[in-house]
């Protein structure tokens, strides 16, 4: 019985795809343009180390590519979102990342609600 | 009672009990889901509190190591699963935690990670070859207290203490969709694994013999178990609540283990965030240390081999290959690339399964009263033991289900 619970959820989770199945991909995507926004500000004002500014901004890079390459649909409105992401600069400005967290919010609250 | 014995609890409360597990679930739980998931947090560690006190009164009176019971208790082929599966559950724990030190070492040097995880395996070898038991404690233990600044940082930022205050009661928050929901109780179980990990409890036992616990013992196994473990509690509540304040107003997941540092950082400036990652450096280290040693006695205890740190490390030839080689294990792990989150996500899925396994044996020891005289459970931990035994068994069966409906938390 548990076994074949767990057979139907991975079949369940394998079939789907489009935007509910790049949900996940999206909200992390939002979640790191908003922590680099945070970093970013955080570096302005002087409370970080630059060694540490340099390896978080690698380490959301890294995992902002991941998620990108995880997308289902790459050329969606989110698709396009994440690639501008992933096109700016190290140190863009805080209220510029925190734009594209909040444009990534919209999208992903209107999947929810869908 | 000599006040230093009390380390050995302060080493398990933060070098075991803020892990990189901790770190990752109590830094994500606070930004998903504000302070509504403290209470697992309070509820998990009277768990660890109970277990552990459990497994070093057993230690000190039975004399009697977890692995040793399991084997008497279980029989030899549901021992040998139940040893098996620990042995990969700590070596992914093990995994975690030296490549949650290496990316802890990046952030601080900037030197690469891979570099960084070779060179932190070596140090901990060494660490544990040439210092004496109770200096490996002292060592990881007392340093790993850095992480108070986390504690410093939450009061540094005035959040609602009555909202934290309230995050104690039992509670699901209102309102949330039936994903939101999953989630949720994917977040409480895995902090129920995390807070619980079984290799406390190995090692916890296994030190107290190393250090020829007996029943005189039985205050400090106690108070080290209660103070211990609260103290390690109250630094984990502590990111869970700058999280909720910090990261969830502005939408920030902590996707990474420093994440977390960032903490210390907004209120205390740069000296706040080195604070920070030195903390969780030891800590994280100490965990390493601890999940690795944890495997090897098992092992060793399992089969009845000679073990112990108290001993040279040639007097105990297959104990010290076997702590040798896990280690090397758990280096390769990380030097294949993976992620270090996948791996906390898999060490707390693994871990939460083992669990009962690991903590029926030593319920039914400790209420031996052929073994354990009159220090046998009382009428309290009696109650206790069995409630929290139900609460970990039913936690174990849901944590697949769980997982994969919430892709491990991810939504």
């Amino acid at each position: 019985m548990y076994k074949a619970v767990i057979l139907i959820l991975t079949f369940l989770s394998a079939c789907s795809s489009g935007p509910p199945a790049d949900l996940q991909y999206i909200k992390q995507a939002r979640s790191i343009a908003a922590e680099w926004a945070l970093i970013n500000n955080q570096a302005k004002a002087d409370n970080l180390t630059s060694t540490y500014v340099v390896s978080m901004h690698q380490s959301l890079r890294e995992n902002l590519q991941t998620a990108f390459d995880s997308l289902s649909d790459k050329h969606s409105s989110y698709g396009e979102q994440m690639n501008a992401l992933l096109a700016e600069r190290a140190d863009a400005a805080p209220a510029e990342l925190r734009a594209r967290a909040e444009a990534l919010k919209r999208i992903e609250d209107d999947l929810e609600s869908a | 009672m000599n006040p230093l014995e009390l380390t050995l609890g302060i080493m398990t409360a933060v070098g075991g009990f803020v892990d990189i597990s901790e770190l990752v679930f109590a830094a994500k739980a606070g930004s998903q889901f504000g302070y509504a998931l403290i209470w697992v947090f309070a509820l998990s560690t009277i768990g660890i509190i109970v277990f552990s006190e459990m497994s070093g009164r057993v230690a000190a009176v039975a004399k009697q190591p977890v692995f040793n019971l399991m084997r008497h208790r279980l029989g030899l082929k549901l021992g040998l699963v139940t040893l098996a599966a620990s042995i990969v559950s700590n070596l992914i724990t093990c995994a975690a935690e030296i490549g949650g030190v290496s990316l802890i070492l990046n952030y601080l040097t900037g030197a690469p990670y891979a570099l960084m995880a070779v060179a932190m395996t070596a140090i901990l070898v060494i660490s544990i070859w040439v210092l004496p038991f109770q200096w490996i404690e002292r060592v990881y233990g007392l340093l790993g207290l850095f992480m108070i600044v986390f504690a410093a940082a939450l009061v540094a930022i005035h959040p609602p203490w009555s909202q934290i205050a309230g995050g104690f009661v039992p509670q699901v928050p209102a309102g949330l969709s039936t994903k939101e929901l999953l989630t949720f109780a994917y977040f409480a179980v895995a902090i129920i694994s995390a807070v619980m990990f079984p290799y406390e409890v190995y090692f916890y036992s296994s030190g107290g013999i190393e250090e020829g616990w007996g029943p005189k013992d039985m205050l400090t196994n106690r108070l080290t178990s209660i103070l211990g473990m609260a103290l390690g509690s109250l630094l984990a509540i502590s990111i869970l609540a700058n999280s909720a304040q910090l990261f969830g107003p502005v939408n920030v997941d902590p996707e990474i283990p420093g994440s977390a540092a960032l903490e210390a950082a907004i209120p205390f400036g740069k000296w706040g965030l080195i604070l920070a990652l030195l903390g969780m450096l030891f800590a994280v280290a100490g965990a390493a240390v601890e999940t690795c040693m944890a495997n090897a006695y098992s092992i060793a205890q399992f089969f009845g081999w000679v073990w112990g740190r108290h001993k040279k490390p040639w007097e105990a030839p297959r104990f010290t290959i076997a702590w040798l080689i896990l280690f090397m294990l758990a280096l390769a792990i990380v030097l294949t690339g993976v992620d270090v989150m996948m791996l906390v996500e898999f060490a707390v899925l693994f871990s939460i399964l083992v669990l009962p396994l690991t903590y029926l044996p030593l319920l039914l020891l400790a209420e031996d009263k052929k073994y354990m005289r009159q220090y046998a459970n009382g009428p309290v931990a009696k109650t206790l033991g069995w409630i929290y035994f139900a609460i970990i068994t039913a936690a174990a069966i849901a944590a697949v289900p769980l997982f994969m409906l919430t892709s491990g938390g991810n939504g």
